[in-house]
């Protein structure tokens, strides 16, 4: 039976620009936080229970911040913007100073990738400088907070520029995987520590927009500016295998995103609409009409109770819509 | 005169009138002594005391009748020396009792007064009192020997009988106070003997013979008539509380009575006295019981204060001492205690409060020295009292409430509230019995029920309301605020009581018990929904503290406080408000459906709008949002089309009530209310858009109570530091507006309140806005146009336009015109130049001139635009402004009149405000020309009246832009329309200046003149507009109407004087012009000669007006 179309709970508005990334930071026992970045340049950090901007933080000189995330094990936020920087923040008891930048030289679209290797150290993948004589881009992989780089990814055909990038460390396996999206619609599998290509999927024909990727079912999905999405799977050989499609309404997916427990998949859409899908069967369950602009970015928070968990989406129209959608049954299942 | 202070000389002055009075009682004589008497000093009249009281006992002895004068004059004269002198002997006491009560009594029965003198018994009871105070200490314990027992009982008996039969006022209290110092309870200001604890017992158990006597007379004195005055009644209340105080002593009882055989030689005297036993102490108690309850049931509601205070003395000397004696009264004597510590007079008040704080203070320390069982089983006994009382008293309530009048009524209420403060903490031990809350919740259902038949309450509506009070003090909502009408009680005192009856349940009370089972009742029943809500607002008021405490520190000072903290409180406030804003208590039907505008609403709701989960399923989504909000609706109303006054009255009084429970839950969290506004401003909000008066009132002073206790200085500021939260949900619901039609009127209510700071944030909601109304423009226009309207009311109080200014400068310039003097001289030259100019002479010259002229204009551009290249930004409200004018142009032809009313007023706002950027105004005008116009020409008459107003600010905003269109289009079709009219309004009555035709012309004439100016219309035009106007010149047309054409040529005048001046002389021309050279043609004008006509009253003004300027300075040059 369907329901009444739902309607956000609350919606966060008075960044002053377009917002391009979301991050939720909700697991501490202090106030549930939301970080978005927007085209202006600005860290907006939410406070989710008094819904007003806690702190407001400029520090990419007004180019627009295309991705933030936290650093978990020390509390301190990165962000990256189009000035090809990635900054640390160190936000604790109330400072808010960049406390190192790393400079990435690509002012692509291509958002980092973050994965925690040991407490308090990581891996920031990144796209790379663009050249003249390079014109397909490669991937930097470099420690934190050491800064020291590990490898650099270049792939052996042309297939343009790096659009999206995601790196995970699999069960089993020594060391880390890496997938990248490319600007001709390819799906590259890399090998972080082996620096090689493990696998290759020609997932759109269109370039790659955004991934993301499960790494409990080894399964993800990819959008692009058409009217599909395709989902994609890692073998135990590590091959990638592209699965079935899910068609569109409308063309242009800007973000996706799977639910914590790998229940819902979210899409942000051109069409300023915010999908969700059940990942199991890619069954379409809801659409979220709010935004009266491209939703940019959709994140889904990481409450520890299941039932208190957000999806926030950001869209273009400045606003950040904050829904609360099929919570009723998390605990069960 | 110094007092003669020698005892001899004292003698031998006294001794010759002491012989005289022996040998001839007189009264003369007595008086000689009386007189002589005072000269003499204290000290000396002690010594000669016995001498002098000597020959006035043996006036009184003689036997045989004697006359009244004479012994008052002996009474008086004993009684100046006793109130100056000690009784140290027992013989000298016992012999004038006696005599003194011989006096009074009958010859015949000893028992009864004698008829005798009001001044003679006066007299003589003054001087018994006297008497009784001048004993000395150790004989005047013996008058209260067994032996004395029937002398007492007598003396008694007979004073018993004055105080209670005698009709003087001043005797019945003399004798009851004189009762009262016989029994050495004496509260005069003299001293008195202290007797010991075991004199005390003696005195006791003597008068515990003539208890029930007293008790039962001094008891029918007080219920008795209620007319004899309150000074008789509280003596008397005074005589009975002493009297039981003491012969009922705790302390007396407990100390076991040695029981002493009488002594064989008093005779039959021995069965007079009285052996204080247990069983005799119950027996007693009971008796007296009785009796306490008559008086009880006749004192507490007495008018007079003194008496009211008097009983609480009663009740607390009767607590204090006999508390255990008299257990079966304890019950009794704290109902007449509590029933008066809300008494209306501060002082029986005062005292009840330190008489209550007593008997819980004494309650208490029995109770913490508990390991005696037969205290803590006082202490038990007592809450149990209590809590049996209240009980009953809840039980009975209902019917009280509904049978008794209002002083009744009001005095069980203080009962009812006297027992919560005594019980102080214990209220919520109480509480926990289902039984007790129960009780008392239904009596509170039963007594606050509102009376809702009052038909004008629906029928007060607040269009623009809230615009007009938007600058108001807080005040004036408060004094606005209707009284509650409750079916039970009418006096505001009763509510007052109730109130605080319920905020002391809050403050003892488990809050959240309290808050549970009252939002139960509130849930369960409609019937109980209103009172259950002004409960559960006062509950939580009290819960906070801060009005409780002031007003009974004392009571709960010792005991442990209130029982919630700030968290409990904020928990339970936030339940009551989910319950208080839930869809079903909240969207409640406050305007009947016959009302165009509900209609309206209503029609808004039928067809949703379509907002699919998927976009494949489009229809059943829509059936299921149907059927969401007619199941929302009707629950509260089976079927809205029979929703009656009465449910609409309901409602509205629960609307109120529910907005007054918000403004107390703010004021009782105060700053930590802060984060809840989250929640409950929007709802608020809601409710003062509401069209019902009451409704939209309530809700403003709860805004004024939110600021208050937010600590926010105005609404502006509540509004605008919350507008994130406003504008969130606002946003939402415009989505949603099927279900929350109430979106915009929140809009509205905020640009009302707010200030331009509000712009940015608004803008995009705004934007919002005008998407859902683009959207669906058939049902949502009616509601968003008053949006718009309130949108642009707001910008052009904001950001006040020249549109205004021009206005106000338009006068100035007007006058300055004026002065400036014609030099026909200049006039002739200019006029040779333009010819020549005409004819193609200078050409040249002037085309640098020419070319000059536009550059100023383009700076003026850059300026604006700030950069070379780049087209400057709109300011928002600018921009703004141009979206909603894009959106009237389109509804200026909606089918309801109603409607295109409410457009055209916006459209005029919109002008206003875009007037100040000409390049984006023109463009507007021209593309709303066409819609504009079609009001103007072919529209309902009140159309045509708004559509002129705008007219005329266009006029005065484009100018001559708009020159051509309205000559050509336009001005034709009002001159025809006003000459038209005109033989009719000449001709009608005056019920006339009440149609729309009327109003219609007033309009067309008031605005034309200046419409003609700021166009700058050409000589045709004027002509025309002249024609049409010229009729109402006459004096026939309606007073109005001629001002209004005298302001239209006034403004003509300015235009062109000349022409003007020749059509008035042409009409009627008061003076004739000879030429000043015979050379010259004579003047020759059509109205020159004409006798008076209707006409030249108003011609004569206009020309004697001009003749200031123009036409005196005319004729000047020529000579």
């Amino acid at each position: 039976m369907s329901r009444p179309a739902p309607s956000p709970i609350y919606t966060l508005r008075g960044a002053g620009g377009p917002l391009n990334t979301l991050h939720f930071s909700c697991h501490g026992k202090d106030t549930p936080l939301l970080f978005s970045g927007s085209g202006k340049g600005v860290i907006h950090i939410w406070n989710l229970n008094s819904r007003r901007a806690e702190k407001i933080v400029e520090g990419h000189s007004g180019s627009s911040v295309i991705w933030v995330s936290t650093l978990q094990s020390t509390d301190a936020l990165i962000s990256q913007g189009r000035d090809m920087q990635v900054c640390l923040w160190d936000l604790r008891e109330g400072r808010s100073e960049v406390v190192d930048t790393v400079w990435t030289g690509s002012v692509g679209f291509s958002q980092c990738s973050l994965l925690e290797t040991s407490h308090g150290n990581y891996l920031l993948a990144f796209a790379g400088q663009q050249t003249e004589e390079v014109r397909h881009g490669y991937i930097k992989i470099i420690e934190l907070p050491s800064k020291t780089p590990v490898c650099t990814l270049v792939p052996d055909t042309k297939l343009g520029m790096v659009m999206c990038i995601r790196l995970w460390q699999p069960d089993f396996g020594a060391g880390p995987l890496l997938l990248a999206g490319y600007e001709d619609g390819s799906l590259l599998l890399w090998d972080v520590t082996q620096r090689s290509k493990l696998s290759h999927a020609k997932a759109h024909p269109e370039p790659v927009m955004c991934l993301t990727f499960d790494t409990k079912r080894l399964r993800g999905i990819s959008g692009s500016s058409e009217k599909k999405l395709s989902s994609w799977k890692v073998d135990r050989q590590n091959n990638l295998q592209l699965q079935d499609c899910v068609k569109l309404v409308n063309p242009g997916v800007s973000q996706l995103c799977i639910r914590d427990d790998s229940k819902l998949l979210a899409s942000a859409g051109w069409d300023h609409r915010v999908r969700l899908f059940g990942w199991k069967k890619l069954r379409p369950l809801a659409v979220l009409q709010y935004h009266t602009d491209m939703v940019q970015s959709v994140a889904f928070s990481d409450h520890q109770d299941p039932r208190q968990r957000l999806l926030a989406a950001g869209s273009k129209d400045q606003r950040i819509s904050l829904w609360s959608i099929y919570n009723e049954g998390a605990d069960t299942g | 005169m110094a007092q003669i202070s020698d005892p001899k000389i004292a003698f031998a002055y006294l001794r010759p009138a002491c012989v005289l009075l022996t040998r001839e009682p007189s009264a003369t004589n007595v008086e000689t002594l009386s007189g002589q008497l005072k000269d003499v000093n204290d000290a000396t009249l002690q010594q000669l005391q016995e001498y002098v009281l000597f020959p006035l006992r043996f006036v009184l002895k003689v036997p045989g009748p004697k006359k009244d004068k004479l012994v008052q004059a002996v009474a008086e004269a004993i009684s100046h020396v006793l109130e100056n002198t000690c009784v140290q002997s027992w013989e000298t006491l016992h012999d004038l009792l006696s005599e003194l009560c011989l006096c009074l009594c009958s010859p015949t029965d000893p028992g009864k007064p004698a008829d005798l003198s009001e001044e003679l018994k006066l007299a003589v009871l003054r001087c018994l009192d006297a008497l009784i105070h001048a004993a000395y200490g150790d004989i005047v314990f013996r008058l209260f020997e067994p032996i004395m027992l029937p002398g007492l009982g007598a003396a008694i008996s007979l004073l018993l009988a004055l105080g209670e039969k005698e009709k003087s006022r001043d005797i019945q209290a003399a004798a009851l106070k004189c009762l009262q110092a016989l029994t050495l309870q004496c509260d005069c200001t003299q001293e008195h003997v202290v007797p010991s604890s075991e004199e005390r017992r003696a005195i006791g158990s003597t008068m515990a013979s003539f208890l029930p006597g007293i008790t039962l007379a001094v008891a029918r004195i007080i219920t008795g008539d209620l007319r004899q005055g309150h000074a008789v009644t509280v003596r008397a209340i005074k005589v009975w509380s002493r009297a039981v105080g003491l012969v009922m002593e705790d302390a007396q009882l407990q100390a076991s009575e040695p029981w002493k055989t009488p002594s064989p030689d008093l005779g039959r005297i021995a069965q007079l006295v009285i052996h204080r036993t247990q069983d005799w102490v119950k027996s007693t108690a009971g008796k007296l019981s009785v009796l306490l309850k008559k008086i009880v049931s006749c004192t507490s509601a007495h008018q007079h204060w003194r008496v009211r205070l008097e009983m609480v003395e009663l009740a607390d000397h009767l607590l204090a001492r006999c508390s255990k004696s008299l257990g079966e009264c304890v019950g009794l004597l704290l109902e007449a205690l509590v029933g008066a510590v809300n008494d209306e007079e501060p002082r029986v008040k005062e005292r009840c409060e330190v008489a209550l704080r007593e008997v819980s203070w004494r309650n208490q320390s029995h109770s913490s020295s508990g390991d005696i069982t037969s205290e803590r089983s006082s202490t038990q006994n007592f809450t149990d009292v209590l809590s049996e009382n209240l009980h009953s008293l809840a039980t009975s309530l209902p019917r009280l409430m509904r049978t008794s009048d209002d002083q009744k009524k009001l005095f069980v209420l203080n009962g009812f509230l006297g027992y919560l403060k005594l019980l102080g903490p214990l209220v919520s031990v109480v509480l926990n019995s289902a039984a007790h809350l129960e009780r008392i919740s239904k009596a509170l259902m039963q007594v606050l029920e509102l009376d809702v038949m009052d038909v004008c309450i629906v029928e007060e509506r607040s269009y623009r309301s809230t615009i007009e009070t938007s600058s108001a003090s807080p005040d004036s909502y408060t004094a606005h605020t209707q009284r509650k009408h409750f079916l039970y009680f009418t006096d505001e005192k009763i509510l007052a009581v109730l109130m605080e009856i319920c905020r002391t349940l809050g403050y003892y009370g488990n809050i959240y018990l309290l808050t549970d089972h009252f939002l139960d009742l509130y849930r369960q029943s409609s019937a109980y929904r209103k009172q259950a809500a002004m409960v559960l607002n006062e509950v939580v008021r009290g819960a906070a503290g801060n009005v409780v405490a002031s007003e009974s520190h004392g009571l709960e000072g010792e005991g442990c406080g209130r029982s919630a903290t700030k968290e409990d409180l904020k928990a339970a406030v936030v339940s009551v408000m989910e319950e208080y804003t839930s869809l079903n208590n909240w969207h409640l039907i406050t305007v009947s459906e016959e009302t165009d505008r509900d209609r309206q609403d209503q029609q808004l709701l039928s067809p949703p709008r379509l907002l699919s989960i998927s976009s494949c399923d489009v229809s059943t989504v829509n059936e299921n949002s149907l059927q969401v909000i007619s199941s929302s609706f009707g629950s509260l109303s089976p079927s809205s089309s029979t929703s009656t006054i009465h449910q609409l009255n309901s409602n509205i009084w629960q609307l109120c009530i529910q907005l007054e429970g918000i403004a107390c839950f703010s004021q009782a969290l105060g700053r930590d209310f802060r984060p809840l506004l989250m929640t409950s401003l929007y709802p608020v909000l809601e409710k003062a858009g509401e069209e019902t008066l009451l409704v939209s009132q309530a809700a403003l002073g709860s805004m004024w109570d939110i600021s208050k206790a937010c600590g926010y200085l105005s609404l502006k500021e509540l509004i605008n530091d919350n507008s994130d939260y406003l504008l969130n949900d606002i946003s939402i619901n415009l989505q949603r507006l099927s279900e929350h039609p109430q979106a915009p009127r929140v809009l509205t209510v905020m640009l009302t309140h707010s200030d331009c700071s509000l712009l940015p944030l608004v803008g995009d909601i705004v934007q919002d806005v005008l998407m859902a109304l683009d959207l669906s423009y058939d049902h949502t226009a009616a509601l968003f146009c008053s949006v718009l309207h309130a949108l642009m009311k707001a910008l052009a109080r904001w950001f006040p336009s020249s549109c205004n200014r021009t206005r106000e400068s338009a006068g100035p310039k007007q006058t300055s015109t004026d002065q400036e003097v014609l030099n026909i001289r200049e006039f002739l030259l200019d006029y040779r130049k333009q010819k020549e100019l005409a004819e193609g002479i200078g050409i040249e010259d002037d085309n640098t001139e020419d070319l000059e002229v536009p550059p100023p204009t383009e700076c003026e551009d850059v300026e604006d635009i700030g950069g070379p290249d780049v087209k400057a930004e709109l300011p928002s409200h600018l921009s703004i402004t141009k979206d909603v004018m894009e959106r009237c142009i389109h509804l200026l032809s909606n089918p309801s009149l109603r409607l295109r009313l409410r457009v055209l007023d916006v459209l005029e706002l919109c002008v206003c405000i875009l007037s100040e950027k000409e390049n984006e105004l023109l463009p507007m005008a021209h593309r709303c020309w066409p819609a504009l116009l079609q009001r103007l020409t072919a529209d309902d008459p009140l159309a045509v009246l708004r559509a002129f107003r705008v007219l005329c600010t266009l006029g005065e905003t484009c100018g001559d832009f708009l020159r051509r269109r309205v000559s050509k289009e336009v001005l034709p079709k009002l001159s025809a329309s006003l000459a038209r009219q005109a033989p009719i309004s000449a001709k009608a009555g005056p019920v006339y200046t009440h149609t729309v035709a009327y109003k219609l012309q007033l309009a067309v004439l008031q605005g034309l003149g200046s419409l003609c100016q700021w166009l700058d219309l050409g000589e045709a035009d004027l002509d025309a507009v002249c024609e049409a106007c010229l009729p109402y010149l006459s004096c026939r047309q309606p007073i109005r109407l001629q001002e209004a054409c005298l302001s239209v040529f006034r403004h003509l005048i300015q235009v062109d004087p000349d022409a003007l001046w020749f059509t008035l002389n042409e009409l009627h021309c008061p003076s004739s012009y000879i030429p000043p050279h015979p050379d010259l043609q004579p003047v020759r004008l059509n109205g020159m000669g004409r006798p008076r006509d209707e006409y030249s009253d108003n011609v004569l003004k206009l020309l004697r007006e001009e003749s200031g300027s123009g036409v005196a300075t005319v004729n000047q040059p020529v000579s």
